[in-house]
């Protein structure tokens, strides 16, 4: 019989002996994956589903300044920043990150992303692959694919939602459904959907009268459309009504409703946009923990704008305690409610930065090395992944692939990436990773 | 397969002897056996091929060779009329106990010489038996490597695409992909490594035995157990030496697959028997080793063991059975049941061949649709548009027996049928805008395809100019499909897959593992493209297409021979220099015994109206693929030939069928089909048609830049619009990036609702002056009565109900209730206006073709 799920540890929890052998008497592979989603469905998993959430950076953070400091290098590399130490003995980062310092047990550094493209684009960040040789219709957002594949948890809340506004500059956008097709599109409450949430000109009250006409007139028999398509549509309806009036998926976007000292906690941020980017929201931290509680399955959230080709030290100076007090609340957060062991966080920026500074105090682009971090998802955390050379230039130990850390995410959701496929427009089964990318042996 | 008398049975092969007995014909069952709860079983019977199922064969099954086994079935027959599987269900003995081993599923293994009976019983005391005879038992034969071991990889999934079957391979030991290259396989396997992975000295301590097993980590997990025949196999072939077999070893040359179709109950299992016929003509049997995949997973399941469950609804579901490099197919079907008494008039071959297999499937068909509802799903769907209330009127009033046919005719000769063609089209053939400066030829291949329809051209003329076309896009605008479909590798999957509904990308790296197609059928179609040349053309983002002088070859990526053009399936061809390889292979595809051309084209064309096609995905015609009512689709694709390749005669012999014109309303039986037309499968509005829907329903434009004013969505030339127009994006218009209808996306989403429901757009579009509920409200002089009828027939194409224009009057009423004066009344009206207008067009009424 076959593992669809490799080995036991790797198990989605919710899932049930009775319904894994259900799934296990199907069959091979990736052919059966709706039936495990009907499986998991039927056993009503709910509460302790798999999600992740990944805040993209746009611009490219400079990783010498963060995680990655080379107080041994000339000063025109080294850089302004002093180092702290951290709860892990032995690791310093940056001075500006304390709260961060204190719990990076709870936290996974990987200093060597090693495969970024010269590029202003969320795409490498958002598909773990590049634009070269991509297939009709292009790669799928990591989120797009997870909808695909898991479909919603549950049917109030899509299973893919983006927190990021519509960036100005066009590339931060790049990254979207590609060949899954525009119904795999990440739910956008503050980008293209913004502007249909709100009541357009319409009191509440005729709402409500719309509504009930809407019910009178609409007679027929959804029975009639066995592909189900009907009632989706009826679904959606339903949705769009809650959201305009309050629903599950409203609730969860108001962060308002939490406690005022957990809001506190996570910062207020700076709603200006930054750059030609976005803004610095520390709320939507917190809405993207009340989302993946809500059921998502994979939340995105673009923060700042880190091209600092000028002035990085100064810019750095005003992002990084933003940035150090939202994700050290989140992660907190998430291990206090217990949720560390289920959602996945991973934070980083399109590439690193060159290591000399240049002659306006800032830093260009360097897409040979740069960092990201990890939290939660039950990964080994506490822990440095690669290093760099002395400057900050190249990977010394352990080059990452961004497809890596893909690969080691899809496997915190409870997906073998050596079996689950997609096909793509051409009939041709994708995986989900690119080629020789496997979950890192380090986190998991 | 050559008759088995005359061939010497090297292997196991199935020279046999057949027995039964007949149970007593008293025995009352009381749902005893499996799932069989009320029908009694009888007529035992004990068979592993045709052959013996057919009882035609005397002697018995043969054994030789410790190798050798055998799956057999116990078969019943029910007095419900179904043949049943009781293999699992029956008790396995066999006498003497030493000869052969029988497991509980049915599978024979020699012990020792001799003969035996094997015999079944079931719980109610049928009984049946079979002799075997067991020789050579102690004969090990030298193991072949490509034969035996190979497959065993397979079925473990050592070398699937996830694991050491990718390009690169997984940890440095790398496979072929699914086993198709056996000698590659060999040698990473004795040769790589410096030999570390097998070790002959002491079989059980080679590498590749320790990972598969899990005794040393494998990051595949364990795959094999020690004590399984598997690995006996493989541990022999270590012990033998690793002999890769002499290059006279026989080959599979094919497998067959037993039963290859039956009839099953719902609650029903059917385990398979599948054998490999060797190019020496013996025979083997290797239901373990094959590989099993449904193509209907709601309909019928099958495990690893060649065991089919159907799931519980009624339908046809296919099982692909792999060995090696071949394929077979399995057919269930599995019948609804009922009586099917009362049919609507056939009207065409469509209609008799669907209604046959609607009486065989036991599902009784919906009935006829009302003339409204047929004329606004028939306008729909040939003309991408709702009918005018006019015509509307007209058509209900009509009593001419045959005015559906006349408004099927009517509308194929509009304009409106040329301009959704060529929607639909344009997208296929990737009329995509990559930069402003392509826009003369967006414009002047859109137009194109658009008086191709007009013209009704033949489907092969059509598809010929295009495949064949050189110039620039002002003297030959079908040119403009090169310039998205670039490199040679495209043209040919595009081409494949478009115009023969045959996906060759797979065999481009490796074997296609559904598919008879190689790679040297891959590299000999491609060739057909090896002399496709451009130059810049006369305007900035032109292009100049010609064939350049030379033979036309390509390069074969796995030998890295030549390889001269070939048709699918076809000779090789010699094509001079001076001639343009594409006209030979357009001449190919458009002759009247091409195999793939009119195929493709006749089930894409079922889809776009029946939401489904005869075979599915509609692009993926293959043997192993069946379609859902063959006869028809075979008839279907000799009509369209014998019509000189006529769209629109096809279309007239699909809309004209009862079929066609069946409501979308299920009866009590065949709410669940989707797979046999007992009913009009509803569609979403596509987002070009709905828009434009829309824009009729509130008497209003939407404005694409660049173009004429009052183009409607379903007019524009290609995808350089979406970007524009959030509607058209959202509700999944496509981007012109691949030659699959799929990339048109008719799923409903949660921003499709919000966008539809809540929209400043189309808020707009409801409110604006000089709009429908402005002018409703404002016509003073009709009575709400006959205003709120005009406005269902623009929206929904039909008469009110009376409910329906109760609950709006009401509206009405209730909205202008407490108005102080007749402006603030007109005012309140023209909003009430818009509220029905609105809850009209968001019902699912208005957004499905239905």
């Amino acid at each position: 019989m076959l593992n669809l799920f490799g080995k036991p540890k790797r198990f989605c929890d919710g899932i049930t002996r009775r319904s894994f052998l259900k799934i296990g008497a199907l069959g091979m592979g990736g052919a059966a994956l709706p039936e495990i989603l009907r499986a998991e469905a039927a056993s009503g998993v709910r509460a302790s589903h798999k999600s992740i959430i990944m805040i993209y950076l746009p611009g490219g953070p400079p990783h010498q300044d963060t995680f990655d400091l080379k107080l041994d290098a000339p000063s025109e590399i080294r850089g302004e920043f002093k180092t702290i130490p951290t709860s892990i003995p032995g690791f310093h980062i940056c001075e500006h990150l304390p709260r961060l310092a204190k719990i990076m047990d709870k936290v996974a550094v990987i200093r060597s992303m090693s495969d970024a493209r010269d590029d202003h684009s969320d795409f490498m960040c958002l598909t773990g692959r590049t634009r070269t040789n991509e297939p009709p219709g292009g790669w799928p957002s990591f989120g797009s694919l997870i909808a695909r594949v898991q479909g919603p948890v549950d049917a109030a809340i899509p299973p893919f939602m983006g927190l990021e506004p519509r960036m100005q500059h066009k590339p931060y956008n790049a990254a979207g459904p590609g060949f899954l097709g525009v119904s795999h599109r990440s739910f956008r409450p503050e980008g293209d959907c913004k502007s249909d949430m709100a009541l357009n000109g319409l009191t509440l009250e005729r709402l409500s009268d719309r509504r009930a006409l809407l019910q009178s007139f609409d007679t027929m028999r959804r029975d009639a459309d066995a592909s189900g398509l009907m009632n989706g549509l009826d679904s959606f309806n339903e949705q769009a009504f809650g959201m305009m009036t309050s629903s599950r998926l409203l609730k969860a976007l108001d962060f308002q409703r939490e406690d005022r000292r957990t809001i506190e906690r996570y910062g207020k941020g700076d709603a200006r946009t930054h750059g030609d980017a976005a803004p610095m929201l520390n709320e939507q931290f917190l809405v993207a923990r009340r989302l993946v509680e809500a059921g998502a399955r994979a939340v995105t959230v673009a923060y700042g704008f880190w091209d600092y080709h000028g002035n990085n030290f100064g810019n750095a100076r005003n992002d990084l305690p933003l940035l150090d007090q939202g994700l050290s609340a989140l992660i907190e957060d998430l291990h206090a409610r217990g949720l560390d062991k289920d959602v996945s966080v991973v934070v980083w920026g399109e590439f690193g930065r060159t290591p000399v500074i240049n002659k306006d105090a800032g830093r260009d682009h360097w897409p040979r090395v740069s960092c990201a971090l990890l939290a939660g998802g039950g990964m080994k955390t506490g822990q440095v992944i690669g290093a760099t050379d002395r400057w900050g230039g190249e990977p010394t130990e352990r080059p990452v692939r961004f497809g890596e850390v893909f690969a080691t995410l899809y496997q915190n959701l409870g997906l073998d990436i050596s079996k689950v496929t997609v096909p793509d427009l051409t009939g041709r089964p994708q995986y989900l990773v690119p080629d020789g990318c496997l979950p890192m042996k380090e986190l998991v | 397969m050559t008759s088995a008398h005359q061939q010497p049975a090297t292997r196991n092969r199935p020279t046999w002897t057949w027995t039964w007995s007949a149970m007593v014909a008293s025995i009352c069952f009381t749902g005893v056996v499996a799932t069989a709860e009320t029908a009694r079983t009888d007529n035992l019977a004990l068979e592993f091929d045709a052959a013996s199922a057919a009882g035609a064969k005397p002697a018995m099954l043969r054994l030789k060779t410790s190798a050798a086994r055998q799956q057999v079935l116990a078969t019943a027959q029910g007095s419900d009329g179904f043949v049943r599987d009781l293999t699992r269900s029956v008790t396995w003995e066999s006498s003497p106990a030493n000869i052969v081993k029988i497991s509980r599923s049915g599978l024979i293994t020699p012990i020792a010489d001799g003969e035996a009976t094997v015999s079944a019983r079931t719980a109610e005391g049928a009984t049946a038996s079979l002799k075997v005879r067991v020789e050579d038992s102690k004969a090990e034969q030298p193991i072949n490597f490509g034969n035996q071991v190979v497959p065993i990889f397979t079925k473990l999934g050592c070398n699937a695409g996830g694991c050491h079957g990718k390009s690169g391979g997984q940890n440095g030991f790398r496979l072929s992909l699914l086993g198709f290259e056996p000698p590659e396989d060999y040698e990473h396997l004795v040769k790589e490594s410096r030999g570390r992975r097998l070790f002959p000295a002491a079989p059980d301590q080679s590498l590749l035995l320790l990972k598969a097993t899990g005794i040393l980590p494998h990051g595949g997990g364990k795959r094999l157990e020690t004590d399984s025949r598997d690995y006996q196999l493989i541990r022999r072939w270590i012990a033998q030496g690793m002999p890769y077999g002499k290059p006279e070893d026989p080959t599979v040359d094919r497998i067959e697959v037993h039963p290859v179709e039956r009839t099953l109950r719902r609650d029903a299992q059917q385990q398979l028997v599948v054998k490999a016929i060797y190019t020496d003509g013996t025979v083997e049997d290797v239901t373990a080793g094959a590989q099993y995949d449904s193509n209907d997973k709601d309909i019928a399941q099958v495990d690893a063991a060649g065991q089919v469950k159907v799931v519980s609804r009624a339908g046809d579901a296919a099982v692909m059975v792999r060995y090696q490099s071949k394929v077979s197919v399995f057919r269930a079907t599995i019948p609804l049941g009922i009586e099917v008494t009362k049919l609507p008039p056939s009207r065409t071959f469509v209609d008799d061949l669907v209604f046959k297999k609607l009486k065989t499937i036991g599902i009784p068909p919906s009935e006829m649709c009302d003339d409204a509802t047929f004329l606004r799903r028939v306008s729909i769907d040939i003309a991408g548009r709702l009918p005018t209330p006019e015509e509307t009127r007209r058509f209900l009033a009509d009593t001419h027996p045959l005015k559906r046919d006349y408004a099927i005719d009517s509308l194929l000769e509009s304009s409106d049928y040329a301009d959704y063609f060529a929607n639909k089209w344009s997208a296929l053939l990737r009329n995509k805008r990559g930069a402003e400066t392509q826009a003369r030829g967006n414009f002047a291949f859109h137009g194109w395809i658009r008086d191709s329809f007009m013209e009704n051209k033949p489907y092969n003329q059509f598809v010929s100019e295009i495949l064949t076309a050189s110039g620039d896009s002002t003297q030959n605008p079908p040119v403009a499909w090169y310039r998205q479909v670039r490199d040679t590798t495209s043209q040919l999957e595009d081409s494949a897959q478009l115009f023969m509904a045959t996906r060759m990308k797979c065999a481009q790296c490796h074997h296609h593992p559904f598919e008879r197609w190689s790679q040297q059928d891959y590299f000999s179609l491609g060739a057909f493209f090896a002399q496709v040349s451009r130059k810049g053309g006369q305007e900035p983002g032109d292009e100049f297409i010609y064939h350049k002088r030379g033979v036309a070859a390509a390069v074969n990526k796995k030998t890295n021979q030549k390889v001269k053009p070939a048709p699918l399936g076809g000779k090789p061809l010699d094509i001079a220099s001076d001639d343009d390889p594409r006209q030979a292979l357009a001449d190919w595809l458009g002759a009247k015994n091409n195999p793939f051309l009119s195929k493709a084209l006749v089930n894409r064309y079922w889809k776009h109206f029946f939401n489904r096609g005869l075979v599915e995905p509609e692009d993926d015609v293959r043997d192993t693929n069946p379609a859902s009512n063959p006869e028809l689709f075979n008839a279907l694709s000799q009509h369209f030939i014998e019509s000189g390749f006529d769209l629109k005669q096809l279309i007239r012999d699909i809309c004209r069928s009862s079929t066609y014109q069946l409501s979308a309303v299920p009866n009590e039986h065949n709410g669940d089909d989707r797979q046999f037309f007992s009913r009009y499968y509803p569609k979403r509005l596509s987002a070009e048609v709905l828009l434009d829907a829309i824009n009729t329903a509130t008497e209003s434009q939407t404005t694409f830049n660049g173009t004429q004013e009052g183009t409607r969505a379903v007019q524009l030339p290609d995808n350089s619009y979406n970007a524009n127009s959030y509607f058209l994006t959202v509700f999944g218009r496509p981007e012109g990036t691949s030659a699959c209808e799929c990339e048109r996306s008719q799923d409903a989403s949660l921003a499709q609702s919000l966008h539809l429901l809540n929209s400043k757009d189309i808020q707009a579009k409801l409110s604006a002056d000089g709009g429908r509920a402005s002018k409703l409200a404002q016509d003073a002089a009709k009575p709400d009565g006959a205003k709120l009828e005009d406005l269902y027939y623009v929206v929904y194409s039909r008469a009110p109900k009376a409910e329906e224009i109760t609950t709006a009057t009401q509206h009405l009423g209730k909205r202008a209730l407490g108005a102080k004066d007749d402006k603030e009344k007109t005012a309140r009206r023209r909003e009430a206006y818009e509220d029905i207008l609105w809850a009209l067009m968001s019902s699912k009424e208005f957004l499905f073709n239905h």
